[in-house]
Order: structure tokens, then sequence, then C-alpha cells
């Protein structure tokens, strides 16, 4: 036929739309109110798409497994891990983090690692939330 | 009142600019629709890769490599990686050869899948933007559950790959390529028996074989043009030599090869179809072993630091002819780095190609050698000392009348 | 176009060796295999005088008129500047390709060389490019504009040289921590 996309197109009318409306269908009217209501269940945000495993979101640091190597510096390409002297252990800057999980390959005791968290979006790239040590 | 005599009007169009995803600059010649001339700048998405490539170790331009560009990110690291074998004499096991032929095939898919897209969103014919952008998140979901992450892959490593495939990896992948193998009939469908795109790209933008061989293009562009230059085929890297698969021109599906704008269609959508085949074939073949020939990556840091000569990678990314460069010399970081993308050889042609062309195809005519560059906003007409603007949204409005002209 | 019969990588160094004798100062074949059945493929890197380089083009392209012309790598040593043009020969039939590296040093004191660009058009943007980033010039350059430097760049400012035409006052450190 001439035009077959005319057809699909009348097909998909009838069809649910393939996007997952996280975290919410319309944009509120007030962001504020809507956070309020949610807090008290009122409303519900819609969970976004689940990570499979492997993912690599935000990094996990156990601290007591670390032995101050510096290892993880050697190899991190956007050098967004800081050596504490003191007490030999490590700080990770999170806003110059590329999340390509190198660090975690070549520490030699598996104390980082990759969660799935993702949602990490802040206003000050030096807040607490997004400096792990 | 008679004119004397007539001049033509110059177009600029860019930096950042409408039809194309990136920044470049055009200076068009127009006599009224149809462009007489066309002179090319670029530079204004330099980052100085190359120079901040020279300040770190191979491990660290790896990542660094990744982020030249967002989609072809997997070929850059590759590229570079089979330089650095090269030099230091690396040998990468059979395992891991077969496994990056599975991860840039995959990456071919998403590539060409989201250059039709673009490809129809040029044209005007949105509904094939979310169409075939929706059929590229399978491929996506895919891509995140073999190495964690949709776009930046992160999965190369000098010597190898970053992670297995395991068996119980082989379902997941299987119902991708099921679900790819049967909308590609559709996707075929769509693009190559409709009417639309018959009318708007037939004998559009064409650029001869001579000229494609004079100006030494690469990819799909030099393909769709009848020559056959594919650095797979050609020289081979990676497993490809064992793999059973050929040049891809149009005539295969056609008959004839004209090199216009629905040629290179042809092209992309038949690779997609090949890159299906070649996945399929290395599942079936893969042999056991390692998955990279020196599993600690210090151990690596300090074999490349006593190493020294220089190597070439080349790979065959989704646009075409990779090169990359890499000169080492018994320190941390290697002393020249020179990355060459597929698009910097494909912009000469644009030349011959847009010439004689009316305005309102510069979109889909740029857009079908898929430039590996970034979005834009306005062009600035200047007639006899008039100066009108027509930005983005004018562009892709004439784009779209032209579509609806030839409809009806 | 009727493909004259290929040459094998040594009967390439050999041709060009017999034509240029003392002018060539280093010529290597590096043979390799890969995959399963061990494909072998052949880069080859031959080191020649800035006089005989377009010639050693020529000769390149009536081996194969098809060329290929990849890109042109440059690096600056203490009073050389060297220059590595790669081309391919012999693409269109499977695992024929060889690649061919022509390195040439270009002395500080005169650092010219001639273009290509009448023999492959499209080496013009590799060219322009090598005259902005390491301060050479290519004689009878059809264009001769920045390409990828913007135009306010201050001239004189080499990004790719290690002297003191070097880009070092130009770097900013973007990342120092304020607090």
């Amino acid at each position: 036929m001439r035009f077959p996309m005319v057809l699909r197109l009348l097909r998909q009318l009838f069809k649910k739309p393939h996007t997952n409306k996280f975290p919410v269908k319309y944009t509120p009217s007030s962001t504020t109110r809507f956070f309020a209501d949610v807090h008290d269940g009122k409303k519900t945000i819609c969970s976004p798409v689940e990570t499979p495993q492997g993912f690599r979101g935000k990094i996990q640091y156990e601290k007591d497994k670390c032995i101050g190597c510096q290892f993880c510096l050697k190899v991190c390409p956007s050098e967004a891990i800081e050596f504490k002297a003191e007490e030999k252990k490590i700080k990770i800057y999170l806003a110059r983090c590329t999340f390509c999980s190198q660090c975690n390959d070549v520490c030699p005791v598996n104390c980082l690692s990759m969660s799935n968290e993702f949602l990490l979006a802040d206003t000050d790239k030096y807040s607490k939330d997004l400096i792990v040590e | 009142m008679k004119t004397a005599e007539k001049t033509t009007y110059q177009l600029p169009i860019g930096p950042i600019h409408p039809a194309l995803k990136e920044p470049v600059m055009f200076e068009f010649e127009v006599d009224g629709e149809r462009i007489v001339n066309v002179n090319v700048r670029l530079g204004h998405v330099h980052r100085g890769v190359e120079w901040t490539g020279t300040q770190r170790n191979p491990i660290q331009i790896l990542y660094l490599a990744e982020r030249i560009c967002g989609i072809c990110s997997y070929c850059h690291p590759m590229a570079f990686s089979l330089a650095v074998e090269r030099v230091a004499g690396i040998e990468v096991p059979e395992r891991a050869d077969y496994l990056r032929v599975i991860h840039g095939e995959l990456e071919r898919i998403c590539s060409h899948i989201l250059w039709a897209g673009v490809a129809a969103h040029e044209i005007g014919f949105d509904s094939v933007l979310f169409l075939t952008w929706q059929m590229r998140e399978k491929a996506l979901d895919l891509t995140e559950y073999l190495t964690g992450n949709r776009i930046t892959k992160g999965i190369t490593m000098i010597g190898g790959v970053r992670r297995d495939i395991t068996p119980d990896m082989h379902p997941k992948i299987q119902e991708t390529l099921q679900y790819y193998k049967e909308i590609f009939k559709k996707l075929q469908h769509v693009f190559l028996d409709d009417k639309t795109f018959q009318l708007r790209c037939k004998d559009c933008g064409v650029l001869s074989k001579e000229d494609a061989i004079k100006l030494c293009a690469v990819g799909p562009t030099a393909r769709a043009s009848g020559v056959k230059k594919d650095v797979r085929l050609d020289q081979g890297y990676f497993a490809y030599s064992d793999l059973d698969f050929d040049y891809i021109t149009p005539d295969i599906y056609t008959g004839e090869v004209h090199g216009d704008v629905y040629d290179r269609i042809v092209v992309r959508l038949l690779e997609i179809q090949q890159s299906i085949g070649l996945i399929e074939q290395c599942l079936n073949q893969m042999p056991a072993g390692p998955i990279v020939s020196e599993p600690k990556p210090l151990k690596l840091l300090a074999k490349l630091k006593n190493v020294s000569g220089e190597g070439i990678g080349r790979m065959e990314a989704p646009r075409g002819e990779v090169f990359h460069y890499v000169k080492l010399s018994a320190q941390d970081a290697p002393y020249a780095w020179k990355v060459r993308a597929p698009t910097y050889n494909n912009i000469l042609p644009w030349v011959p190609m847009l010439t004689n062309q009316q305005i309102a195809d510069i979109p889909i005519v740029a857009a079908s050698t898929d430039p590996c560059m970034s979005c834009t906003n306005r062009v600035t007409i200047v007639k006899n000392q008039d100066t009108s603007f027509l930005d983005k949204e004018e562009l892709h409005r004439m784009s779209i009348q032209k579509t609806r002209r030839l409809q009806s | 176009m009727i493909k004259k019969e290929r040459l094998t990588a040594e009967e390439i160094i050999q041709s060009i060796k017999d034509m240029f004798t003392t002018n060539i100062q280093d010529a290597r074949i590096e043979k390799r295999t890969m995959g399963k059945k061990k494909t072998e493929f052949y880069h080859l890197w031959i080191r020649l005088d800035k006089t005989i380089f377009k010639e050693a083009v020529r000769h390149l392209q009536s081996l194969d008129p098809a060329l290929h012309f990849a890109v042109a790598s440059g690096y600056d040593l203490d009073d050389t500047i060297e220059l590595v043009y790669s081309f391919s020969l012999y693409h269109g039939v499977r695992h024929q390709e060889i690649s061919v590296n022509l390195t040439v040093a270009l002395p500080k004191s005169d650092p010219t060389i001639e273009t290509i660009t009448d023999l492959i058009p499209g080496s013009l943007i590799s060219e322009q490019e090598k005259q902005e980033m390491l301060g050479i010039t290519v004689k009878n350059i059809p264009k001769n504009t920045r390409v990828f430097i913007a135009d306010d760049f201050p001239k004189g400012v080499y990004p790719w040289r290690r002297d003191e035409t070097g880009p070092k006052k130009l770097i900013r450190n973007l990342h120092k921590v304020k607090s």
C-alpha cells in the first residue's frame, strides 16, 4: 500500500502509550504542594523502570575495609577521588564521578561497589549527598 | 524594470544550526531556492580531547575517549585499545574478540535505528520518529543489562573486555534479537515502501562514486555510492575475520546504485539486518576462555609504562572508519594521540551533495550522512542589506512543506 | 575501474625502496593475525625525507588509484616536528587492505611541507588542522583558514607543541575546589 504508516497510526489510537509516566503524568501546578500531598499519602509517584542487576549507579564505600592503598586514585579518569592522608581513607566527589566503576575493579579489598541509585540531582555540587566518604 | 544581472545570495547557516545535530558553520551561495556553492567551517565543539589525553594514563584515556561522542561511544575506546595493544604487543584472548563484536554490533543497531528516526523527523514524518525510537528502547535495555548503562558502556579494557556474557544472559539476548527480526520487516515496510520517503529522497543529494573515492568518504555514505569500503571486511579486526558477511551496497535491495539519500537509507536498514545476523553467529561460535589478557589494571599500567612505539587502530563505527594513532614513549601518559572520527571525512562530500539542491533539502541531505555532531538554532538570510532570521522551526517547516507538496 | 594487480606488503616496500633509495630512512612491516582462523593483516611504517614525500604519495596512488587517506597525525619532538600520514591501499576485497604510514620529519627551522590535496582532495581538513595545531606551513594549500580553532585564538600559540609556543599559559584548572 502507498502509505503504510496511516494504518499503524490508527491502530496506535487504541493502544496504551509506551512511555512510563515517571514521576507523574502531568506537571503539578505547585511542586511543593505536590510533595506535601505525597508525604501525607494523598498522591503517589509512579516509580521509575527497574534497573537491571549490574547497573552502575551511586558508588558505595565500605570505610572499614579500606586500607588506604590509593590504587583507585590512579585509575579514576576524572580525579574524583581525594585521599585523606591523616586517616588513610578516601573521599569521592560525585559531582565529578563518571560512574565508570573502574575503581571497583582495581580495589584489592573490594570495598567499593555500585548501587542502583540514580536519582542524584542536587543544587549544590559539594552538598553532603554528593560526597561519599 | 529589468535587472542588469542576476546575483546569488549568501546564506550563512551556523555555527549552531537547524538541520544537523551538531554545530557546523555553512556558508551557502543561493540562487532563488537552488544552492550554487557551499563552504564548510568546523571547530565549534573542539574540546581539546587529544591534548587532555596526553595528561592521563591509558586506562583513564579509555573513559575520556568514550565521551568524545555519545552515539559512537563504543568505537573510540575500542579503536584506542586496538592501537595500544598493537604497540605493546598484547594478545587479546579469543573470547574477548567475540564479545567485542557483539557489543559493537549492538551499538550499530542502536545507532542506525536512531538515525532512521532522525531522518524521518527531518522530512517531517514525526510519527516514524516516535515509532523507531520506541523500537530502539529494547536494544538500549539489552545494553543496560549487559554493560550497566545505556549509552556510555564502559566495557572496554586494554587487552579484552570488562564484563562477560554468561549463558544465563543468552535468553534475554535471543529475545531481543527475535524482536528485532520481527520489527525489521515493519521498518523496511515503512521506510522503503512508503511513497513519502521515495518521493522525497530519490535523486536528492547525490554523491557520485568518483567523488566518494576522491574525497575519501567512509561508512554508509561511501557504500551507498557504490564504493566497497568497510574496515570489518577490508582489513578486519576482533573476530570479524571468522564471521560470514559481505559489503552492503544498495544494489542488493534495489538492483541499482544512485548514491542518493534513498540509497543511504537502504544501506543503513540492511546493515541493521546484517548486525542481527552477526550477533547470532557470535553467540553460536563463542569460544571459552578468559575475557581479558591482564586482569589486574595496575599491572597493565606498569607494563604500558615500559613500552615505547607507535600504533594505529581502525574500526568501523556506525558512521564509518574511526582511526586512532597512539605514540607511547615509556611514560605514564602517551606522547601523542590522534583521533579521527568518521564524520570529518564525510564533511567534504557535503559540497558536491548539496550543490544544485533546494534549501528545503538541506536538512535531509545533511542528516543522511549521519553527522556525529549536535543540534542548532538559526539561519540568517542576507538579501540586499536586509537581514531576516529563519530559525530552526522555520527551516524545518520548509522541509515539511516540501513533503506535503510532493504528496499531493 | 579495472584494478591493476595487487602487490604484497613486501613488494610495496621494495618498490618504494627501489624508487627512492637513500631518501628512505626506515621501513618496516608489522604482520599480525586475528581471530580463530589467524587471518593476517599488514601495517607498513615508512620514514622518509620530506623532499620525496609527495612523489611517494603519487607512487602509492599509482599502485591503487582509489587510495584512501585516513588522517595526518603529528607530534613535537625537541627540534623537529614529525608528521605521520596514514593511508590504506586496496580496499574493496576482503582481507586485502594494507595500511601504510609515512613518517616525515620537519625541522623547526623550516617547518614546511608540500600539499597533497591535488592528488587526494579529501586531505584538505587534515592539512589545515596540522597548520593550526603544530604551526607548520603547507605549501600551496587551497584553503588557508583555521578549521578547528576559533579565529580569535591567539596567533603563534600552537596547542600540540611542547616548547614555548605551546598552550601552557592558556590552561585553566576548572575543578580547583573553592571551599
